[in-house]
């Protein structure tokens, strides 16, 4: 009876030292480099994946146009502001004339001197011709002498030449009257197209330069996004394909659309493809013109091939490639890779089959002898 | 013979445990020391283990990207691939700045990757959940230690990203959590800053005379495109091909392209010898002391607990026990509080290392070291505390 | 079969020159295998030295002390491993019972025979067998904070005992007790002694016990005198 409290007490101290060693153990064998790593595995299926192509793009107009004046001036008056519809033809503005039309006017006078000087021209020679008909006449019954005959002649040509000379002159002076007149019309600024005003860059009273912009006009009706997509992805990128379209200000609301052209001049600089891309359907109200767009293209789908998660492709000794679970262990082996869609899955051409098991998360970088351990969730990381 | 140290141990084993409870806490304490030393030091080598690269191309005479600030153009990678031996060479940036999403905002470091597929250089290596970054734009790739999960919503600078996939262990040397983007949006966030800077930076250019000329029409605009767009990166990663030395194909590169390359043992070099030199110089400092004073304390526990038998002693001199059976007694009672104590503070900086903000590592050689240390410490306390033990006179428990 | 402890001559000095002290002068003892004797003196007297000579604890000056058929000591040890012979050929018996705290009744009993290479087996079961020449069988398995002071000053004895030593020292044993249980204390010692022909030198000045003993030694200023006791016997009635 006296031995059970003795006994009791080097139980209790057994237990003690026996936890303690247990739980030296667990610690020992779960952390630090003892410890297996937790992996997650994946099984190979075959599937065919949707690439997609992703860019960022502006919403612009097909048609732009630029109207200002064809010589520096000062702008007389502008009838119309941003926002106004304008149609074809329509008188916008006006560049003030200066002495323009005086010299439409001197240039009017010109050419009527030159009419003028036509018709003298036209008077002498039929002169020169009668009078040269009337020498030769002459010179038949030896009334004159050969040599007033050929000068009578010779006048006759000097005649002909000189009505040449001032049809030609007079030619020129319509032309030049011509010439004037059509600028003239272009101080006119006048609507090329239907369309919206969309800037209006100078105010009346202010002098413009040749070539500068006063009014721009865009076709709203024929609004298209500008995207931007990195090369290295734009492969099997061509016009037809049809995208989503996600305009800033309607983030939850993708708009359907289609490639309409691929440029075919890249940007050598940023290394982007640039492609047009429309909207199937008018949209009501118009976005504004620059507004940021997020662009997806659905290309072609591939046929079925087997399907990993691009997680799993890890680069070991400079290949490409994935560990697959042999037996239990871990084996590196490379891939070639296919086509891919933007939600991570990627085919492979070579390396796996299906059925085969990758490793697609690991808690710490994998290597040919690592211990693993297979879990449905890396502990640490969020669903 | 029966075990003396056993009986005397079992008898007040509670005490004894928990006198053991206490030095295993204060080794403990200096194990967990070691691995925060250790952990600054792997933060370094992590940062460019995660890189996956063999060289780091940067601006000439530089300690970039990670010491120093370095700019390059974002074309120079070009023609480093064309340079014998290169087998991949990647744009890269780096920028530590805030990153905000819905319920916190974190300091981290913002990497902008090249385009392309997994194992580019630069992209993260491996993940714990989620996908690499397929578009081109607005998507991230976040370490778990910035605390995002998968889908959430991100601000840095003017844009929102959504997280797709996380990583562990990709931090910078600072063990600042890594936040993975395209980097055309990374270039963007280096450089533009908010909208209300782009439109003070317009503004000014077109004040200025010099670019806004009325005799030359889109001049305006051309400056601030210009202006508003980014050609640099902070790096240029390159991977060799198989059979080339890392040395020459820096060394061409450096010859021909008037860059200046790193290897990855001038990188480790330059980011353990100068970025974290000094804090980890204070901390090793702060863990010898620590270890020192451990090894006093342990010392005097079992100093102070074999004098406390000398009653007892004295009594098994007396009664004819060999000296040399009392010295075990005592040596194996202290060895046996040394163990108890290593296992305990193996167990305590095993549990409590993962709640660190920044990353401890428990290496085994440390742990190893720690134990032969703890013994050492025991078996030579131990033995002072016998030689006072020894020179008891029994005949003074004979009284008078 | 021991022949009890003889000593003849025995001077001990402590110090050199003009400070020594001659604590024993030449003392003569003999004390048979079997018989309680007591040794009586006042202090400085020169009792605890001669103790301590006699327990080989300190080395005497000079002189022959024999310890059953062994010559220990004569001007110079003759043995080499004292603490051998402390624990094999003498026992002790102190004023407090000085027991082993970790270890149970048994054990702080069975240690000595341990100590001396004696299977932990054999040693325990003497052990049992002298707890229980002394009645205290019943508390073997009890731990020294549990029994009573007179419990472990009986236990103090069996671990005296269980060597069978020749001599056993016993330096006051009855000074903390009461009449009754210092009366039971020299009746268990006269009892041990007769049963395992054990010599006792008792060192008291207990006038309790001293009509006990049949032969006394008193010892004054380092040299003993022989002295014939009462050899009162203690019946029954005095028992505690």
């Amino acid at each position: 009876m006296k031995r059970l409290p003795f006994q009791g007490r080097s139980m209790a101290f057994a237990a003690v030292l026996v936890a303690l060693v247990a739980l030296f153990a667990y610690v020992a064998l779960r952390s630090g480099p003892l410890a297996p790593i937790a992996v997650t595995v994946a099984t190979v299926q075959s599937r065919s994946v949707t690439p997609g192509v992703f860019g960022i793009g502006t919403v612009e107009s097909r048609h732009r146009y630029r109207v200002g004046p064809t010589v520096a001036g000062r702008v007389k008056r502008l009838m119309v502001d941003v926002g106004d519809q304008v149609v074809a033809g329509q008188l916008m503005g006006e560049m003030d004339p200066v002495d323009l039309d005086e010299r439409v006017r001197a240039l009017d006078a010109a050419y009527r001197r030159s009419e003028a000087t036509v018709r003298e021209a036209e008077l002498r020679r039929e002169f020169a011709q009668t009078q040269a008909e009337r020498y030769e006449q002459l010179l038949a019954v030896r009334s004159t002498s050969q040599e007033i005959v050929a000068s009578k002649q010779q006048e006759r040509q000097v005649a002909d030449a000189a009505l040449v000379a001032t049809h030609a002159e007079l030619a020129r002076a319509g032309d030049d009257r011509a010439a004037l007149v059509a600028q003239r019309k272009n101080i006119r600024l006048v609507a090329p197209a239907d369309g919206l005003v969309i800037a209006r860059d100078v105010d009346p009273g202010t002098t413009v330069v040749a070539g500068q912009t006063v009014v721009e006009i865009v076709d709203p009706s024929s609004l298209w996004v500008s995207v931007r997509f990195d090369q290295s992805s734009t492969l099997g990128l061509e016009s037809g394909l049809p995208t989503q379209i996600l305009l800033r200000s309607r983030r939850g609301e993708p708009l359907p659309g289609r490639v309409t052209r691929v440029e075919p001049r890249a940007d050598a600089v940023t290394e982007e493809t640039i492609a047009k891309v429309v909207f199937n359907s008018i949209l009501d109200p118009l976005p504004p013109i620059g507004e940021l767009a997020e662009v997806t293209v659905s290309l072609l789908a591939t046929a079925p091939a087997p399907v990993i998660p691009n997680a799993a492709v890890q680069r070991v000794d400079g290949q490409s490639g994935v560990w697959m679970l042999v037996r239990g262990d871990l084996q590196f082996t490379p891939v070639t890779l296919g086509a891919s869609d933007l939600d991570g899955n990627v085919q492979v051409r070579r390396g796996l089959s299906v059925g085969d098991r990758v490793v697609v998360y690991s808690a710490k970088a994998l290597r040919a002898r690592s211990r693993i351990t297979v879990v449905d969730r890396i502990p640490g990381a969020a669903p | 013979m029966i075990s003396l140290a056993g009986r005397d141990i079992q008898h007040d084993w509670g005490k004894y445990v928990f006198t053991g409870i206490g030095l295993g806490l204060l080794i403990g304490v200096t194990l967990t020391m070691a691995g925060v030393y250790r952990g600054m030091v792997d933060d370094g080598k992590a940062l460019l283990d995660n890189s996956g690269a063999e060289l780091w191309v940067v601006q000439k005479e530089t300690l970039g990207p990670y010491a120093e600030p370095s700019s390059l153009n974002d074309d120079a990678y070009r023609s480093i691939l064309a340079v014998q031996g290169v087998s991949q060479a990647a744009n890269v940036t780096y920028l530590t700045m805030q990153v905000r999403s819905a319920e916190r905002d974190v300091r981290a470091m913002v990497v902008g990757i090249a385009s392309g597929e997994a194992g580019t250089p630069g992209w993260p290596s491996y993940l714990v959940a989620g996908r690499q970054i397929t578009r081109s734009h607005y998507e991230a790739v976040a370490d778990v230690a910035a605390g995002f999960a998968l889908g959430d919503r991100v601000r840095i600078r003017r844009h929102h990203y959504t997280v797709v996939g996380l990583t562990r262990r990709m931090v910078s040397s600072g063990g600042d959590p890594m936040v993975f983007i395209p980097l055309k949006d990374a270039q963007e966030a280096q450089f533009l800053k908010d909208n209300d800077a782009v439109l003070q930076s317009r503004r000014r250019t077109s004040e200025n005379p010099a670019f806004n000329r009325a005799s030359v029409p889109g001049l305006l605009d051309a400056v601030i495109t210009s202006q508003s767009r980014n050609p640099y990166v902070n790096a240029v990663l390159v991977r060799l091909q198989p059979g080339y030395a890392s040395d020459d194909v820096a060394g061409s590169i450096e010859r021909w392209q008037r860059l200046t390359v790193y290897t990855r043992p001038e990188m480790e070099g330059i980011l353990i010898g100068k970025l974290i030199a000094t804090s980890a110089k204070q901390i090793g400092m702060f863990l010898v002391i620590l270890a020192v004073v451990s090894a006093a304390i342990v010392a005097f526990i079992i100093y102070t607990m074999t004098l406390g038998k000398i009653r007892e002693i004295a009594v098994l001199k007396l009664i004819g026990t060999r000296n040399r059976t009392i010295a075990s007694m005592i040596m194996q009672q202290a060895l046996g509080l040394g163990l108890i104590g290593f296992a305990v503070g193996k167990i305590a900086a095993s549990f409590w290392a993962p709640f660190f903000p920044k990353y401890v590592l428990l290496v085994p050689s440390d742990t190893i070291a720690g134990f032969f240390a703890v013994v050492v410490i025991c078996m030579l306390a131990s033995l002072i505390a016998i030689r006072a033990a020894l020179r008891v006179d029994p005949a003074d428990a004979i009284g008078g | 079969m021991s022949t009890g402890i003889r000593i003849e001559g025995l001077k001990k000095r402590y110090g050199e020159g003009d400070t020594a002290v001659d604590a024993l002068k030449g003392v003569d003892m003999y004390v048979a295998p079997g018989e309680v004797v007591g040794l009586i003196g006042p202090s400085g007297s020169g009792k605890s030295t001669l103790l301590k000579c006699l327990g080989a604890v300190i080395e005497p000056t000079s002189g022959r002390m024999t310890l059953g058929d062994e010559v220990i000591y004569d001007n110079g040890w003759k043995i080499k491993d004292l603490r051998a012979l402390r624990r094999d050929k003498i026992g002790f018996v102190f004023q407090a019972p000085y027991l082993i705290p970790f270890l149970d009744v048994t054990d702080n009993v069975a240690l000595l025979p341990m100590l001396a290479g004696v299977p932990n087996g054999i040693a325990r079961k003497r052990a049992v067998e002298l707890l229980g020449a002394l009645d205290i069988a019943h508390r073997a398995a009890g731990m020294p904070s549990q029994i009573s002071g007179g419990e472990q000053q009986r236990v103090s004895i069996a671990r005296a005992l269980v060597n069978r030593p020749p001599v056993i020292l016993a330096d006051e044993p009855t000074a903390p007790l009461d009449s009754a249980r210092a009366l039971t204390v020299i009746q268990i010692l006269h009892e041990m002694a007769h049963r395992y022909e054990t010599a006792i030198i008792v060192v008291t000045h207990d006038e309790k016990i001293i009509p006990t003993f049949k032969r006394i030694y008193h010892i004054r200023d380092g040299k003993t005198e022989e002295e014939v006791g009462e050899g009162r016997v203690i019946t029954g009635a005095e028992h505690g």
